[in-house]
């Protein structure tokens, strides 16, 4: 018998010998995170003990509690939803991580990205655990039963296998990668699936790159996306990992309901234009589109690769007068490393605002956009007025572009400004 | 428990594929709670007499990939608070579909629903023959089933009433 590493995942937690797609299991999360946000953290502690009756929840050890948004907080009811998070983490014996990075790169780095567990989150961005082979899925309000219960009801999902190879252009980065599947297999392509990811150019992109590709798996429709563990993830995971784990690997003959192979030589850097992320572009049909605003930051990227990019294509220049770069590394850990290695000077020098960790600048809380601006960012989602004004747009891009754009004050090509370097920029 | 009577009229046809639910409110107002403040800003870039024009029971139409984006609550929220009583789509994403079933919250994926159907037209969901029909024109078209979890959830009125009475029956079970 052949299973792919979902089923496998599944039926270990489901504590069966064997799960299909499409059977209706109950499975005992390995771990549960959440961040702190209005009508879910608060609501979960609230039913939990109102409802159900749970003062405790089951196996505390399984959870851990970012806070990452409304970080700083800018009203008094934000620092009250943090100090109820806070609170409620000391009553249960929970870890809060608290200005660390958002929550979907620090569970990696805290060891919650452990290859061949499952975990669960209310937001589907957690799916970027894949990178490292765990199956991390958006479950909503159904994490509620992990409050309550050691295990919580799900159908086991089928898979598409994607299949990347190629060879990847200077100035492409994960980023493109991603929207590139997104523009020739659809939006809706996976939906309800788990992907599986793999090929040549997977295992040759870093684990930061990977992140950025499994962390928008929602954009194809899919439940999660995986990528099956190699050298480098288990490099990662050594001395981070929270529990002792087998990793998990697909079978040779497992079903998948497809197969694809996506070549991305020809590829060159994209942008998504508005109003969704169904709408990827190439770069050059707005090249020259004045914009206002940079954004590199978010859990899809703002990872030492993006930020290096960008200091490469920064270094030594100064962003047009006016426009308003904000570079938001994913995590602190991130932060301190760019600082080590110059690459914040330089970005400071050429004249971008640099925040610490925080999700705020991806929809807008901050940074606010007004009537008539029009944004690059490596933000999640490009809907009018995520980042502010219904009548304000977003293009979604890739680090680079983002710097080259800021140079320019326009949708730029950041390939002149990265030649002469040899290879990937990522 | 039973399933909820939908029978109501096609209030709103979303036609486009991928439909990012926030629009229903406009993105500038998703951190509104009040729910007759949200219910005063729905629909109002559509159809300014949406709120006036649409009656307890009706439905919403849907094409591909229904809740395309972040799956935010508030939308649907004051959908309910007017009255819309459930979504039939052609396809829906299944974070959208996640939240919303587990509020309680009937989502039928009927392909075919979108090209069949016009403003106004009177639909109705036969649970037993597993179809919706068309009251105007007769036509019935075939939608999949839920998981039984699925069915559960919307049988009981949304996850948080169907947990409580699954974890009692389970505790029932091991007595």
């Amino acid at each position: 018998m052949s299973y792919t590493m979902t089923e496998k995942i599944l039926a270990r937690v489901a504590g069966v010998p064997a799960v299909r797609a499409g059977d209706e299991i109950l499975a005992r999360p390995d771990f549960v995170i959440a961040y702190d946000f209005p009508g879910y953290t608060d609501v979960f502690f609230k039913e939990a003990k109102e409802e159900f009756g749970v003062d405790k929840v089951p196996s505390p050890e399984r959870f851990v509690l970012f806070i990452d948004h409304m970080v700083p907080a800018a009203a008094p009811k934000e620092e009250e939803l943090h100090k109820i998070t806070r609170a409620w983490g000391k009553e249960q014996g929970v870890p809060v991580h608290e200005r660390e990075g958002i929550g979907h790169q620090v569970s990696a780095e805290l060891g919650y990205a452990t290859p061949g567990a499952f975990a669960v989150h209310f937001d589907g961005h957690v799916s970027q655990l894949g990178a490292f082979g765990t199956l991390a899925m958006g479950a909503r309000k159904s994490v509620l039963e992990t409050f309550v219960s050691e295990r919580m009801a799900l159908v086991v999902p089928g898979t598409v296998k994607i299949e990347v190879t190629g060879t990847v252009q200077p100035g492409v980065m994960a980023r493109d990668i991603f929207h590139h599947l997104v523009r020739v297999m659809g939006p809706s392509s996976c939906r309800f699936k788990v992907v599986e990811l793999c090929g040549p150019v997977i295992d040759a992109m870093s684990i930061e790159g990977r992140q950025t590709i499994c962390g928008q798996a929602m954009f194809l429709g899919a439940t999660t996306m995986l990528i099956a563990p190699d050298a480098k993830t288990r490099e990662y995971a050594k001395g981070r990992a929270k529990i002792a784990l087998d990793p998990v690997y697909p079978d040779a003959d497992a079903h998948y309901d497809r197969v694809v192979t996506v070549d991305v030589s020809d590829l060159a850097p994209i942008v998504v234009a508005p109003p969704s992320p169904a709408n990827t572009r190439d770069l050059t049909e707005y090249a020259g589109l004045e914009v206002h605003m940079g954004y590199l930051g978010s859990c899809a990227s703002g990872r030492l690769e993006d930020l290096r990019v960008a200091a490469q294509v920064l270094k030594g220049r100064k962003i047009k007068p006016g426009f308003q770069l904000h570079v938001v590394p994913t995590s602190q850990a991130i932060m301190s490393q760019a600082a080590s290695e110059g690459l914040i000077s330089t970005l400071v020098d050429a004249g971008a605002f640099i925040s610490s960790s925080s999700c705020d600048y991806c929809y807008g809380r901050i940074a606010t956009m007004t009537d008539g601006q029009r944004a690059v960012s490596t933000g999640t989602l490009n809907t009018p007025g995520r980042m502010g004004s219904a009548d304000s747009e977003i293009f979604i891009c890739n680090a680079a572009v983002v710097a080259a754009s800021a140079l320019e004050g326009c949708i730029t090509d950041p390939r002149p400004y990265l030649s002469n370097t040899e290879g990937s920029a990522a | 428990m039973t399933l909820p009577t939908l029978h109501g009229r096609a209030a709103w046809i979303f036609t486009e594929d991928d439909y990012d639910i926030d629009l229903i409110v406009g993105i500038k107002n998703i951190k509104i709670t009040d729910i007759n403040e949200l219910a005063a800003v729905t629909m109002t870039s559509y159809d300014p007499d949406f709120a006036q024009s649409v009656n307890k029971g009706d439905l919403l139409i849907g094409g591909q990939n229904f809740g395309y984006g972040h799956p935010h609550y508030p939308a649907m929220r004051a959908m309910r608070h007017l009255g819309v009583a459930g979504v039939i789509a052609e396809s829906f994403s299944p974070g959208f579909f996640r939240g919303e079933i587990s509020m309680g919250f009937p989502l039928i994926t009927c392909p075919g629903i979108r090209a069949t159907t016009q403003r106004w037209d009177t639909l109705q969901v036969d649970w037993e023959r597993g179809v919706v029909v068309n009251q105007r024109t007769g036509q019935t078209l075939p939608f999949e089933p839920w998981s039984s979890t699925e069915r559960a959830t919307i049988e009981a009125g949304g996850f948080t009433p169907y947990l409580k009475a699954r974890l009692a029956r389970e505790r029932a079970a091991a007595a």
